[in-house]
């Protein structure tokens, strides 16, 4: 087959190809070369070396302050979304009525895209908060939490979905003979189940990890930084540093050239964790 | 090999057919900086269509997103023509895409010249709007007020303001007999909530600022490295008589926007709100609003300055047309004589001053071409007033969006009680200086 | 008996999220409704006689931002990107993993590579070359789409074609197939299941997305989400009710299109997520 494909590439490939070139390739590595430079619009870029990476690490407290709120919000977003999906697994695949329209309720925000949700909770948030005379821009601390309850409620249902698919595949003799053996229903969880599930548990947890990491549009229409840019996270520090002021694009740049350092950093230790679980295997 | 080739290449060059089409290259693209009045820039394109066959398409950014939405417009093909800067901050942020106005028939017709955003080498904004504002207040509430028997002061008719500290015993005066005159509180809501704190970051600042500029002699032409924010305390006396004497707890003004002081004012619900003339079709626009057309009127910002007896409102723009100096020359002419269209013709007069009701600054307009709106009225009654010194809009030097933001930020959070007033000062001072 | 008595207890913990699940839903939908002054000071507050505003919020709304034309570009974009993106990334998987050599795996790898690149990282770049190249329309921003799903969706293929015996392919070829009546005839078909979740995790990020579209063609055709951020107020005019109706609007379609393909989302959503 190989050798008469292979003269078919331009049937097969070139026309994904080309767009990839366009909308990824291409930019990709222009922005990288844009990073090391002060621009205003792309023909106007001159060469300045590391100093907009110097400016975005030192000079600019709000990307050091955005890459922390960031990290701080990602192991919260991630114990929690797990946690609670997983319990929400265990409990939907007991057998009992309304399995299915539960789980269907259950993941319905997730298809709910990011500015709207950001809007929904937004009056939430702040018609609770209203009880006690602030809102969600008193501090940024509200906003962090603002945008954990957010998650979760976006994410819970996605994440209990892979968990019950894991939970299902498991073969209900296994419970079953332990049950025999005596053990508890938490030594069960504990010994049989969870080391069981642990393929979904990574799945999960570097799905919530990456899409809280990476989250723009909930935190731009929920709090849009505020207060000051107090609870903007990574990427909204980086759309802001580009689109707010003239004269930053080149820093906005290097913030970007950054995040994706920290986040192919995230997805290398994914992948070294899948692939030795696979050898164990 | 190669008939195998032409199926990609196409779909790949039916894609760029579809998606090379694209506006046309004679037609005048406007980037419209006032969303609440779009609408009426789609009539005046069609008009203009029908008048001179010429093209005109004007998209309208998003509150707030004005520097975004151009920043990421202007370097494109097909760039905006015709845009708006905000003043010198803008043209310094702007200027390689800055046209010389100095030839064009709109600037010959400016009313006053000296209002054109200039430099020694020639005009690059052309202001297309003046504004003003105040102390907005409902004349029935204050008559009532000054028909009480019992009230502490003495003045005999609003127009006796003439300091702070007349309106602020008159204001807690009012506060203290609130209930008699059926208002929740005297002045509405202080809208805090980011994005909607303009009216205290800019145009409140602008009065200490005025004074501070006026001091060291500096013009309204370029953006100051520093500012000492000297008159703070004049600033944070008005800023706190508005707090302490509104309709609502300090504690909410963080999720208050400008709609709902407006609306509470239009409603009744308070008898002032700092505000500009733009705001009178808000007003009238709420549903149930209870204020009289002829009872709508304006009081300067009385922050206690020094010799403030004669101060009056604040009047001026920030808002500049300027044609894109990388577009076509014919599409910078036909841009030209679009704007002169507009604020000459009587078509576009109609438009300005009926829909748009701008107040324009060009000698085009005559004394019955004015707006008749009662705020447009009051800014003319406030420009023809004797012995009254009209402040200029001194912030369109203050640096940058991030500058505002924070400024803002941090007078909520010092009405929240988690700043106090020296750190909000502070803020003011640091973040101009790293900001201009 | 004791775990039908805990499954009820269970059942009734699972109703009571469930209605937390809606709630939030539910209270947009009811403020829609009122008034735009009774919203943001009393969100959990039924509408009155006072403060019922009937539709008036959906007429306001509708107009303000032009939800149908938002909606039919939308909608638009999104059919075409999916439907593209499923074909020609079907086509370029099958490719890539049956034809082996140092370019196929080094243009595999690069595709790989792009799904962990974060968009803002393009965010700037990739804006100006749709500029430079006309592609600001609701056409070209498809070949947008097209360049930045190719990843995730040439990856998924990959993994599913990997799976199919080779065998059949030989078969088939034996019968005298080119290559594209064989992709068409025996590959596509077989591949039908991945293609489902390919077009659920595509259609799920092209119908939300934001920020390309805003950057891209946002002053000249406005999206779903580009369009109800423009509600996020003008110079003081932000009319809440409208807000509310836009979003009870733009939540409506997913509602809808979740409720007659539910089986394929989520069995698409965990299949992807599993080979991902």
């Amino acid at each position: 087959m190989g050798r008469s494909l292979k003269r078919w590439f331009p049937v097969f490939v070139l026309p994904l190809s080309l767009a990839f070139l366009i909308a990824f390739v291409i930019p990709f590595l222009f922005g990288i070369y844009l990073s090391f430079t002060r621009f205003t619009t792309v023909g106007d870029a001159s060469f300045v070396g590391l100093s907009n990476y110097v400016t975005a690490l030192t000079k600019d407290e709000n990307f050091l302050r955005a890459l922390w709120f960031t990290v701080k919000f990602t192991v919260v977003s991630v114990i929690s979304v797990n946690v609670i999906a997983f319990l929400f697994a265990l409990i939907l695949t007991r057998g009992i009525r309304g399995t299915n329209l539960f789980r269907t309720v259950f993941f319905m925000p997730n298809l709910i895209g990011g500015i709207v949700l950001g809007y929904i909770w937004q009056l939430i948030i702040n018609g609770v908060l209203l009880r006690f005379g602030v809102d969600i821009t008193y501090d940024a601390t509200y906003g962090f939490w603002g945008l954990v309850v957010l998650m979760n409620w976006q994410m819970i249902g996605y994440m209990m979905i892979i968990y019950i698919a894991g939970l299902q595949n498991i073969p209900p003799e296994m419970q079953e003979v332990a049950a025999i053996d005596g053990a508890g229903p938490l030594q069960i969880l504990r010994h049989v189940t969870l080391p069981l599930v642990s393929s979904s548990i990574t799945i999960c947890t570097f799905l919530t990890l990456t899409n809280s990491f990476k989250l723009f549009d909930q935190n731009y229409a929920l709090t849009g930084g505020a207060p000051g840019r107090e609870s903007s996270m990574l990427a909204l520090d980086i759309f802001d540093t580009f689109y707010g002021a003239v004269g930053s694009e080149g820093v906005g740049q290097a913030k970007a050239v950054l995040f994706f350092l920290i986040v192919a950093a995230i997805a290398l230790v994914q992948l070294r964790i899948s692939r030795k679980r696979e050898v164990d295997v | 090999m190669k008939t195998k080739l032409f199926l990609p290449l196409l779909l790949f060059s039916v894609l760029c057919v579809f998606t090379g089409c694209k506006g046309n290259k004679d037609e005048i693209y406007y980037l419209n900086f006032k969303p609440e009045v779009a609408s009426v820039y789609d009539e005046i394109a069609t008009a203009y269509k029908k008048e001179t066959g010429v093209n005109l398409r004007v998209a309208t950014a998003a509150s707030g997103t004005y520097e975004q939405t151009l920043k990421s417009e202007i370097g494109k093909t097909d760039a905006p023509t015709i845009f708006q800067i905000n003043g010198p901050q803008g043209y310094a942020a702007w200027k390689d895409y800055c046209a010389d106005l100095s030839d064009t028939d709109i600037y010959k017709h400016l009313s006053d010249p000296s209002l054109a955003l200039r430099t020694e080498d020639g005009v690059y904004g052309i202001p297309y709007v003046v504004e003003g504002y105040g102390i907005i207040y409902n004349e029935e509430i204050t008559d009532k007020y000054l028909a009480l028997k019992n009230r502490a002061t003495d003045i005999s008719s609003m127009e006796d303001i003439k300091s702070f500290a007349t309106l602020k015993a008159v204001v807690e005066d009012m506060t203290r007999h609130k209930s008699e005159l059926g208002i929740s509180g005297v002045f509405a809501a202080t809208s805090l909530k980011s994005g909607e704190d303009w009216r205290w970051q800019t145009h409140l600042a602008n009065i200490p600022i005025h004074y501070e500029l006026t001091e060291d002699g500096k013009g309204l032409t370029t953006i100051p490295d520093t500012a000492d924010f000297r008159y703070a305390n004049e600033y944070k006396q008005l800023f706190d008589l508005y707090v302490n004497n509104s309709t609502v707890d300090k504690k909410l003004l963080g999720s208050k926007e400008v709609a709902d002081s407006m609306a509470e004012f239009a409603l009744g619900k308070c008898a002032m709100v700092q505000n500009g003339n733009w705001a009178y079709g808000q007003i009238s626009g709420i549903d149930g609003n209870v204020v009289k057309a002829d009872k709508v009127k304006m009081l300067p910002l009385y922050t206690g300055h020094d010799g403030e007896e004669r101060q009056g409102i604040c009047i001026g723009t920030e808002n500049y047309l300027a044609i894109n100096s990388k577009a076509s020359p014919e599409q910078q002419k036909a841009a030209a004589d679009f704007l002169y269209w507009l604020y000459s013709s009587d078509t576009g007069k109609e438009f300005v001053t009926n829909k748009l009701q701008f107040i324009a600054p060009f000698d085009t307009f005559e004394k019955e071409d004015r707006p008749k709106d009662p705020l447009g009225s009051e800014v003319y009654r406030w420009q023809e007033k004797e012995n009254v010194q009209n402040l200029p809009w001194t912030f369109t030097v203050f640096p940058g969006q991030n500058f505002k933001k924070d400024f803002g930020a941090a007078l909520l959070q010092y009405v929240q009680g988690t700043k106090t007033w020296s750190q909000v000062v502070d803020t003011f001072k640091n973040r101009w200086a790293e900001e201009s | 008996m004791k775990r039908r008595a805990a499954n009820l207890l269970f059942f009734i913990l699972m109703c009571v999220l469930a209605v937390i699940f809606v709630l939030p839903i539910l209270i947009v939908l009811f403020n829609s409704f009122k008034g735009q002054f009774f919203i943001a000071s009393a969100p959990f507050r039924l509408p009155t006689v006072d403060t019922f505003a009937g539709i008036r919020n959906y007429v306001a709304g509708i107009e303000k931002i032009g939800f149908f034309s938002a909606l039919g570009y939308s909608f638009f974009i999104t059919v075409t990107s999916v439907f593209l993106l499923v074909l020609l990334s079907a086509m370029t998987a099958w490719f890539l993993v049956r034809v082996k050599n140092r370019y196929t795996s080094a243009l595999y790898y690069t595709f790989v590579f792009s799904m962990i690149v974060p968009f803002q990282m393009v965010m700037y770049t990739m804006s100006r070359m749709a500029n430079l190249l006309g592609l600001e329309n609701p056409v070209g921003i498809v070949v947008l789409y097209l360049g930045f799903g190719a990843g995730l969706s040439v990856f998924l293929f990959s993994g599913f074609v990997r799976s199919i015996p080779i065998a059949i392919e030989e078969a088939a070829q034996i019968d005298g197939c080119n290559p594209l009546t064989m992709f068409f005839r025996v590959i596509f078909p077989l591949l039908r299941p991945s293609a489902i979740t390919v077009a659920v995790l595509n259609a799920m990020w092209i119908w939300n997305d934001y920020l390309l579209p805003y950057l891209v063609i946002g002053t000249r055709y406005k999206t779903l989400p580009v369009a109800v951020q423009y509600l996020q107020g003008g110079y003081g005019s932000r009319d809440m009710g409208a807000l509310m109706a836009m979003l009870v609007l733009s939540i409506l379609p997913i509602i809808l299109f979740y409720a007659l393909a539910q089986k394929y989302i989520i069995r698409g959503v965990v299949a992807g997520a599993v080979k991902g």
